[in-house]
């Protein structure tokens, strides 16, 4: 048989024991004595080094206490639950102390530990043999024959001790009933101290619980006073921002009225500077304003008084002054008026046909007016007024020409409705003087 | 199927704590719904209950509580008394009392109420006890719980980290042969049975044997410390023993790869880790044939039955000099880690035994 790996070991093994065994005695090793231990104190009360016992030191507790102390001598521990059952279980049953003592030394464990009790083998062999049926009846009998006096002694020791026992219970039962009838009143007293307490406190309770019911109830009414303070502020912000809304179109209106009175008077100026910048057509009016201011005063009698309704800028009414005649104007534009007034012409700002309306009856040598004048609702009334204020003779000149600052229609410049107009209005028409794209008709009042 | 996984304490780099997590992860993987519970979690990036919230959060009978039992601790036993759900005691074990007599009354007490327990948890019948190695199932077998209720689950650990992390050399003595030692100090670990065996290497040659130690000293056994360094200087090796408390997961990887061998002389073990890191990373393994030790090296490293100081220097001295054998119980830690503690071998197992529930 081949040798294994483990026999190839085992001759390893051996030829090293072989090559020890010479340096033990070759080079031995100085004996060095094991450092000294702590002695053993043991805080369980447990004298783990004691291993020899009187058997009257190990009975003389009772049950739990002689259990414990049989477990602690001879396996130098603390009895397990289990254990220190089924040893009281024993004990109820009516085993003697003896047998109890010999199951724990002659365990295992106790073999183990080896403890001494000096008088307990003997005792155990007869606890052990009255279990034996049969003969451990006998036996039991003659042992309790055997030891009958020594049980009578016992049992009259046994008597005393209760005796003894009964009485110091009853002096100890006294002592305990005085002693709970102190702490029953220590008790009510107690009792009668904490129900007063209680009472107090609910007391307080009680109170403090009023003052929150109050304080809640205010808490409330200053969370409505938040809110509807938060409501109005609310409200306020709403006024504001439409106060704001209002001011802004507010300033829009302004802004477009002052828009406005600019564009009123840039017009105006614009009017204005028309009226004096157009050089070419204020040339061919100056021409023919001469032809026919010179026509009207060589048909006008002296002081030829005129009056000039619409005079504008007073161009005309420069005329009539040029040929001499007392004329005077009436303007409505006041821009315009103050135009012709800075050149030291007398014009007044009127309405025209409210001045006509004022003027006397027959009061005026010659009257002139523009068409634009003529307003088409109180064009024949005009008309009638102004012949009634010429003298009979007296002499009307009507301008039909085109006005830079009015707008004229075609059938505004029309000379022959004109002229029927003014024959409709008792006025003859004396002549119309042609200059192109404008003219004027002459009308005289009849005389009488 | 709600899984409850109750455990004291979570921290990092704690061999509890990386059974607890990667246990977590693997029932998640097998899709159940799988929920920390603990008294105090540190440096967990995970969601951790509170234990009361325990039994509110199991809605069914059908629901899972996976206890891991490794130290005294009432509330566990009190749950798991009530609970109508399936009960799993996942043991870790807890050190026998007697090995911290003398150095810590605290030790002692703790350990000592932990082991009480054992009674109390085995009386409990819960569905299945899963120990770290066979050695921890025992506690419960001798205690009466049945076998069909027992098995065994090698804990998950991060092996696999450890092998991608770049070794920092830098603090790793460099002196051969290099005995190295992983642990905590602790008296159950044979720290001071480690140092004669030095002695005992320098005793022989070659004369430059180092010892380095990588583990913490609890405050609460400075005396055992005390111990050790007395020995360390009645044996006059203070020059050939190294000791790092806080050292990383580089240092640890560099410490693997430069030991001569890993020298194990503890006496108590549930499963030790450490021989599973040195056989992943190629460590030649030299160990006391103590609880769960054998178990988990198998025939993959020197495991004997004294901790004789002449015996575990003729160990070392023949691993400098054999090649074969060195090479050997390297091939043989490897394949053993790869065969047996693997992660997906775990998560295998533990698939296996969770079919049980879900049938």
């Amino acid at each position: 048989m081949s040798p294994t790996p483990n026999d190839y070991l085992e001759r390893i093994k051996a030829e090293i024991r072989a090559e020890a065994d010479a340096a033990r005695i070759r080079d031995p090793l100085p004996r060095i004595d094991p450092a000294p231990r702590a002695t053993v104190t043991c805080d369980d009360g447990i004298d783990r080094k004691r291993l020899d016992y009187a058997i009257g030191e190990l009975t003389g507790a009772d049950y739990r206490a002689f259990i414990d102390q049989a477990f602690r001598a001879l396996l130098k521990r603390a009895p397990d639950d289990a254990g220190s059952e089924a040893q009281a279980r024993l004990l109820a049953a009516g085993a003697p102390k003896a047998e109890i003592l010999g199951n724990l030394r002659w365990s295992r464990e106790g073999r183990h530990v080896g403890a001494r009790v000096r008088g307990l083998l003997p005792r155990y062999v007869l606890a052990k043999l009255v279990r034996v049926p049969v003969l451990g009846y006998f036996a039991e009998w003659g042992l309790a024959l055997a030891g009958l006096p020594m049980l009578l002694r016992h049992q009259r020791a046994a008597d005393t001790a209760n005796a003894a026992r009964f009485n110091a219970a009853t002096d100890a039962q006294r002592e305990h009933g005085r002693r709970i009838d102190e702490l029953h009143d220590a008790l009510s007293g107690l009792r009668d101290d904490f129900s007063a307490l209680r009472d107090e406190l609910r007391d307080q309770l009680h109170r403090a619980l009023l003052r929150l019911d109050a304080l809640e109830t205010r808490a409330a009414r200053i969370e409505q006073r938040c809110d509807a303070s938060a409501n109005g502020q609310i409200e306020l912000r709403h006024h504001v921002h439409a106060i704001n809304h209002w001011v802004v179109s507010l300033q829009d209106s302004l802004a477009g009225l002052e828009d406005a009175a600019a564009a009123d008077r840039a017009g105006a100026d614009a009017f204005a500077a028309a009226m004096t910048d157009d050089a070419t057509e204020a040339r061919a009016r100056a021409a023919r304003h001469a032809e026919w201011s010179a026509a009207l005063v060589a048909r006008l009698a002296a002081p030829r008084v005129v009056l000039d309704l619409g005079s504008g800028d007073g161009i005309w009414l420069s005329a009539l002054i040029a040929r001499n005649a007392a004329a005077s104007g009436i303007e409505a534009n006041p821009v315009l008026a103050e135009s012709a007034r800075q050149r030291g012409l007398p014009v007044v700002v009127d309405d025209p046909q409210a001045a006509l309306a004022r003027c006397a009856d027959a009061s005026l040598d010659g009257l002139t007016l523009g068409v634009d004048v003529l307003d088409a609702k109180a064009c024949v009334a005009m008309l009638h007024e102004a012949r009634r204020a010429l003298q009979p003779g007296g002499c009307l000149l009507l301008r039909v020409e085109a006005v830079p600052y009015r707008l004229d229609d075609g059938a505004a410049l029309d000379a022959a409705r004109w002229s029927a107009r003014l024959a409709a209005a008792g006025l003859a028409v004396s002549g119309v003087l042609d200059a192109g794209s404008a003219c004027a008709v002459l009308a005289r009042r009849a005389a009488p | 199927m709600k899984i409850a996984m109750l455990v004291p304490g979570l921290a990092p780099h704690d061999a509890v704590s990386n059974d607890v997590l990667h246990m977590t992860a693997a029932l998640r993987g097998d899709g159940h719904e799988v929920a920390l519970f603990a008294l105090n979690a540190r440096g967990v990036d995970e969601t951790v209950h509170a234990p009361r919230d325990l039994e509110a959060w199991l809605c069914s009978p059908s629901d899972i509580v996976i206890y891991h039992f490794c130290t005294g601790w009432g509330f566990a036993l009190d749950v798991l008394r009530r609970t109508q759900a399936r009960r799993i005691v996942r043991y870790h074990n807890i050190t026998p009392p007697e090995f911290f007599t003398g150095w810590s009354d605290g030790y002692v007490a703790a350990c000592a109420e932990g082991r009480a327990q054992l009674d109390a948890f085995a009386a409990l019948e819960c569905e299945l006890y899963l120990g770290d190695s066979p050695f921890n199932i025992e506690d419960f077998t001798s205690r009466g719980v049945a076998p069909g209720r027992c098995a065994v689950l090698a804990p998950f650990h991060e092996v696999e980290q450890l092998q991608t992390i770049a070794p920092d050399a830098r603090r790793i003595p460099s002196a051969t042969p290099l005995l190295l030692m992983v642990g905590r100090l602790s008296p159950n670990k044979g720290y001071i049975d480690l140092v004669d065996a030095l002695a005992a290497s320098v005793a022989n040659a070659p004369p430059d044997a180092h010892l380095l130690m990588i583990g913490k000293l609890d405050a609460n056994l400075a005396a055992y410390g005390d111990a050790v360094q007395s020995r360390i200087a009645a044996r006059g090796l203070e020059s050939r023993v190294t000791w790092l408390q806080d050292a990383n997961g580089a240092e640890l990887r560099a410490a693997y790869e430069r030991a001569d061998a890993l020298v194990l002389l503890s006496r108590h073990e549930g499963f030790c880790v450490p021989l599973i890191e040195a056989m992943a990373l190629g460590t030649p393994v030299v160990a006391l044939a103590s609880s769960a030790m054998p178990w988990t090296i198998g025939d993959a490293g020197l495991v004997w039955e004294s901790v004789e100081p002449h015996l575990i220097a003729a160990t070392i001295a023949r691993l400098r000099s054999d090649g074969r054998l060195r090479e050997s119980l390297r091939a043989r830690g490897r394949e053993r880690y790869a065969r047996a503690f693997a992660p997906a071998v775990l998560g295998r197992e533990l698939h296996t035994i969770m079919q049980r529930f879900v049938q």
